[in-house]
């Protein structure tokens, strides 16, 4: 019996240790030597992550319409800097100046002019700032 | 007693043995169990070293490795546009983004606001490597993971990446990874300062080991859904 809890014992102990250790890229996209105003109204307004963008209708001299993808920040970042979003309204005026994207029609929003005469300026891939 | 001197004896000097040894792993696994507190939200401060526009200096890439960067066509080939992060360091290098730590005795966690990533890595071992890497279901370029201290450091050790790209932002878009790919992130804390160093080690691509550091620091924002949408992210045209 003292042999077998012995054994027993000593087994524990071997075994003890054992326990105790148990997106894509602005800079490539658009062309940031240039800024390009437009003019028109907003169609389409998708607020997304990574970036959002949405759709401008620009309608020319010769009465030819012309759609443009605008895009700029990201949404989770423009929710943090407390961007007004509402503030984009369908079918309203709106003049965007940005940088013109390496694709047909697409432009990187830098400055808006919203139909109110509110002048949002953005910086970078984050629209952070208001006035 | 009487009975059984030399028995006796023996297991004296066992429990005698197994205590010590046992008293030196209790105060080897208070060493290592004293990890550095990683544990918060954190995000990205500015580049120590090269970063997303630092110059690479084109003679640490192979033949090989330039013929793949020089074929890169960021219209196309940008995995973001299916809502997908090319690489850790990819993920690493997304500005404006929070990422939450937090550590427990056999785990680490970081969740990763850019494309909702949440990254549960086993620690382990470095030596044997026991432990089962954890992988990011349904991207394979970001590999198989495992997790261990070193002193003040956490370091993360990824390998079975599949061929992609290490970046695709700035000037460092399109530079290639091969499935010979070997990252080690190597986490520690200065003062507020989270610096994430990432050595890039891959034959197919680089002469040399490839190394870069970002930098977080702390924030008091919270994670937020980042619900990146395919159909959506692969909008940049008008028609498109």
């Amino acid at each position: 019996m003292i042999i077998k809890n012995m054994i027993i014992v000593f087994l524990l102990l071997l075994i003890a240790p054992g326990i105790v250790f148990s997106h894509h890229s602005v800079s490539l996209n658009f062309d940031q030597s240039e800024e390009l105003t437009l003019t028109g109204k907003l169609t389409k307004i998708s607020w997304r992550n990574p970036h959002s963008h949405f759709r401008l209708e620009v309608l020319d001299e010769n009465g030819v319409t012309t759609e443009w993808l605008i895009e700029m920040g990201a949404l989770n970042t423009m929710k943090r800097v407390g961007f007004k979003m509402e503030r984009f309204v369908i079918l309203k005026p709106i003049s965007i100046t940005g940088w013109e994207g390496v694709r047909n029609n697409s432009l990187f929003l830098l400055e808006a002019t919203l139909h109110d005469g509110t002048r949002l300026i953005c910086a970078g891939a984050s629209c952070s700032q208001e006035r | 007693m009487k009975k059984y001197p030399i028995t006796s004896f023996l297991l004296l000097f066992f429990l005698l043995d197994s205590y010590s040894k046992i008293t030196i792993l209790k105060l080897t696994l208070a060493d290592e169990t004293n990890v550095p507190p990683l544990s918060g939200n954190w995000i990205r401060g500015d580049f120590v070293g090269l970063g997303e526009s630092g110059d690479i200096d084109p003679g640490i890439l192979t033949q090989e490795g330039r013929r793949r960067w020089d074929a890169y066509n960021f219209k196309v080939d940008d995995p973001s546009y299916k809502c997908i992060p090319a690489s850790w360091t990819r993920v690493w290098l997304n500005p404006n983004v929070v990422v939450k730590i937090s550590q427990t005795d056999d785990e680490v966690r970081l969740k990763y606001e850019f494309m909702d990533l949440d990254r549960v890595i086993p620690l382990g071992d470095p030596v044997n490597q026991s432990v089962e890497r954890f992988n990011t279901k349904g991207i394979p370029t970001l590999g198989y993971s495992f997790a261990w201290y070193e002193a003040d450091t956490l370091v993360i050790d990824t390998i079975n990446i599949s061929r992609g790209y290490i970046s695709t932002i700035a000037d460092w878009a399109g530079l290639p990874q091969s499935r010979f790919m070997h990252t080690v992130e190597r986490i520690s804390k200065s003062k507020d300062i989270l610096n994430i160093e990432i050595t890039h080690d891959d034959s197919i691509i680089f002469n040399q080991p490839f190394v870069t550091t970002i930098s977080y620091v702390p924030t008091d924002y919270q994670l937020m859904k980042y619900n990146c949408d395919p159909e959506e992210a692969s909008i940049v045209e008008p028609n498109s």
